[in-house]
C-alpha cells in the first residue's frame, strides 16, 4: 500500500524550514517532492535598492555558515568590473578566512551527521573542535558569524597574530588526524549506517548540476580552487579528494579529507603571506559593466552575476548558491531507500535552506 | 569532453568575455545546445535573466566544464515564451521556476511552472518592479 508522508517545513533535527513530501510503499520511498522558499528574503531585489557598500553587508547575510564567501565573491565581481587591483596580502587573508570558514562548515556538518547516525560522543567531540575554529575566526575578525572582512579592493582587517592561528591549525590537524577522520572513515557503525545509502550516480550528478563535496563524492573531479584558481590558490599546494561510490559514506569521506586539505592550505597561506597593504583604497562605485565570479564555498560552487550601470547601486545581482543545485538531488537519492534513512540522506547534502532561499 | 572540444562540437562563434566563453544564440536554438552540452557531460550551472531595453529580457544559460564556464545568451522579446530545458537537464527546473518568480516569463514545453520562492497566490515578476527606495 502506498502512502504520502509530509515532513516539514519545521523539522526536529534541521534548524531551517523546508518541506519534503515522501511517497512510500511500506518502508520504501518511491518518490519525493521538495518545497523551498520558506526563508525567502528577496535579497536580489533588495540589492538593487541599496548602495554597494551596504550590499556587501547584505550578501554576507545570505548564509549563516558561509557568510564570508558571499561578501568575498560579491567584492571580487565588483573588482573585476572596476579593474580594481587587490593587494597580495589581502588575497592571502581572504584565503585564510575562506578556509577557516570551510573547516567551520564541514565540522558543523560532521557534528550534525554524527548525531543523525546516532553517535553522540563524536557529535560532542566535533563541536568542541568547531568551537576552536570559531575562536580563531573571532580572533582574526572580532566576529563569530558575520566576519565583515571584505571590502571592494581588499580586506578590512589584518591577521595580527598569525602564530596563534598556526597553533590553532596544528591542533585542528592533530585532532582531525587522530580521532575525527578515523571515526568517519573506518568506524564500523558509521560504515554500516552510511554505505550504499542515498546513492547519487555520476550521470545524475551532472544532469542535476550537483556541486562541491556532493559532486566529488559521485566521481566528479572538480574544484574551482584548482580548476579556475582565484585569490592566491594558484600558489598553494593541495589535493582534491574524490570518491566514486556516490553514497552517504563517500560524502562523509570527502568532507573528512577536505578538512585536512584546508589545514594544509591554511599553513601555507599563513606562512607565505606577503607584507603589504590590505586594500586598494575607498571604492564606492564601479564603472558600467558586468561580471561573473565563481568561488568554491564549503558546499560547492557559488555563482555571482553582477551588472553595474556605473552608479553606486547594482543594476542586477544574481546569486546562485551551491545548495540551490544540491537540494533537488535529494528527490533522486531517497528513491528505493528506507524511509528512516531520509533524514540522513538529506543531511548528507549539507543543505543550507537560508542560502537556497536568499 | 573538455571545454575546447565541446565548443568545437557546438559550432558557432564563441568569444571570451569576463571569465566565460560566450555565444549569442536565437532563443529557439537553446534546446539543441542544451542537448549537446549534456552529451558532452557539461554541468548545468544556472540561468541569469536581466531586464533589457524595450521591456525585452536578456537571458543566459551557463554550463561548467571542469572549471570553464560556457555561456549562451539570447534575447527574449516582451511576451515571448522561453523554451524549457528542464526535461534535458532536470537541474534547470528550479532555475526556470525562479526566473518566472522574478520576471514573470512563461515557459514552452512545461506542463506547469509553479512558483519556487513565491507563494502560490503571489504575482510573479518581482524584479520587474521599478527601482526605488526600500519600502
Amino acid at each position: 500500500m502506498s502512502y504520502r508522508i509530509p515532513v516539514g517545513p519545521y523539522h526536529i533535527a534541521l534548524e531551517e524550514p523546508y518541506k519534503i513530501e515522501v511517497e512510500c510503499e511500506g518502508e520504501r520511498v518511491k518518490s519525493a517532492y521538495l518545497k523551498v522558499g520558506f526563508n525567502f528574503r528577496g535579497i536580489e531585489w533588495l540589492a538593487q535598492r541599496k548602495n554597494i557598500t551596504k550590499v556587501i553587508a547584505l550578501v554576507e547575510r545570505v548564509c549563516g555558515i558561509c557568510s564570508n564567501v558571499h561578501s568575498m565573491t560579491f567584492c571580487m565581481a565588483l573588482e573585476k568590473i572596476g579593474a580594481v587591483e587587490v593587494p597580495e596580502r589581502a588575497k592571502y587573508i581572504r584565503v585564510v578566512v575562506a578556509e577557516l570558514e570551510r573547516l567551520h562548515s564541514h565540522l558543523l556538518w560532521a557534528g550534525v551527521a554524527a548525531e543523525l547516525i546516532g553517535f553522540q560522543t563524536v557529535f560532542m567531540h566535533v563541536f568542541r573542535l568547531r568551537e576552536r575554529v570559531m575562536d580563531l575566526l573571532e580572533q582574526i575578525s572580532g566576529n563569530r558569524v558575520n566576519y565583515s572582512m571584505n571590502r571592494i579592493g581588499g580586506v578590512n582587517r589584518d591577521i595580527t597574530g598569525p602564530a596563534k592561528v598556526l597553533e590553532g591549525v596544528a591542533e585542528l590537524r592533530r585532532v582531525l588526524t587522530e580521532s575525527v577522520i578515523p571515526v568517519f572513515t573506518t568506524d564500523a557503525t558509521v560504515q554500516a549506517r552510511c554505505r550504499g545509502v542515498g546513492v547519487l550516480t555520476r550521470s545524475d550528478a551532472i544532469a542535476l548540476g550537483a556541486v562541491g563535496p556532493l559532486a566529488r563524492a559521485s566521481g566528479l573531479d572538480m574544484d574551482l580552487r584548482r580548476d579556475n584558481p582565484y585569490l592566491a590558490y594558484d600558489k598553494l599546494k593541495f589535493t582534491v579528494p574524490v570518491q566514486q561510490a556516490g553514497d552517504v559514506l563517500a560524502r562523509v569521506v570527502v568532507r573528512a579529507l577536505e578538512m585536512l586539505e584546508s589545514c594544509t592550505i591554511l599553513e601555507q597561506a599563513i606562512e607565505g603571506m606577503p607584507p603589504g597593504p590590505l586594500h586598494a583604497g575607498d571604492v564606492y562605485s564601479v564603472p558600467a559593466g558586468e561580471a561573473i565570479v565563481r568561488t568554491e564555498a564549503p558546499r560547492g560552487e557559488v555563482f555571482y552575476y553582477v551588472e553595474s550601470d556605473g552608479s553606486d547601486t547594482v543594476a542586477r545581482l544574481k546569486i546562485r548558491t551551491p545548495t540551490f543545485l544540491n537540494i533537488p538531488t535529494v528527490a533522486v537519492m531517497v528513491q528505493d531507500n528506507e524511509f528512516a534513512d531520509v533524514p540522513l540522506i538529506q543531511a548528507s547534502v549539507d543543505p543550507c535552506y537560508s542560502c537556497t532561499d536568499r | 569532453m573538455d571545454a575546447v572540444s565541446l565548443r568545437e562540437k557546438i559550432a558557432g562563434d564563441w568569444f571570451f568575455r569576463g571569465g566565460a566563453w560566450w555565444r549569442l544564440e536565437p532563443i529557439a536554438g537553446i534546446r539543441t545546445i542544451a542537448s549537446q552540452m549534456l552529451q558532452g557531460e557539461a554541468r548545468f550551472a544556472t540561468i541569469v535573466a536581466t531586464s533589457a531595453a524595450d521591456r525585452s529580457l536578456r537571458v543566459s544559460w551557463h554550463w561548467d566544464v571542469f572549471g570553464t564556464l560556457l555561456s549562451v545568451e539570447s534575447l527574449l522579446p516582451p511576451g515571448g515564451l522561453m523554451p524549457t530545458i528542464a526535461d534535458i537537464y532536470p537541474g534547470a527546473d528550479w532555475a526556470e521556476r525562479e526566473t518566472r518568480d522574478y520576471f514573470a516569463v512563461e515557459f514552452e514545453g512545461r506542463d506547469h511552472t509553479p512558483p519556487l520562492m513565491l507563494r502560490d497566490t503571489d504575482r510573479p515578476g518581482i524584479l520587474l518592479e521599478s527601482k526605488g527606495a526600500v519600502r
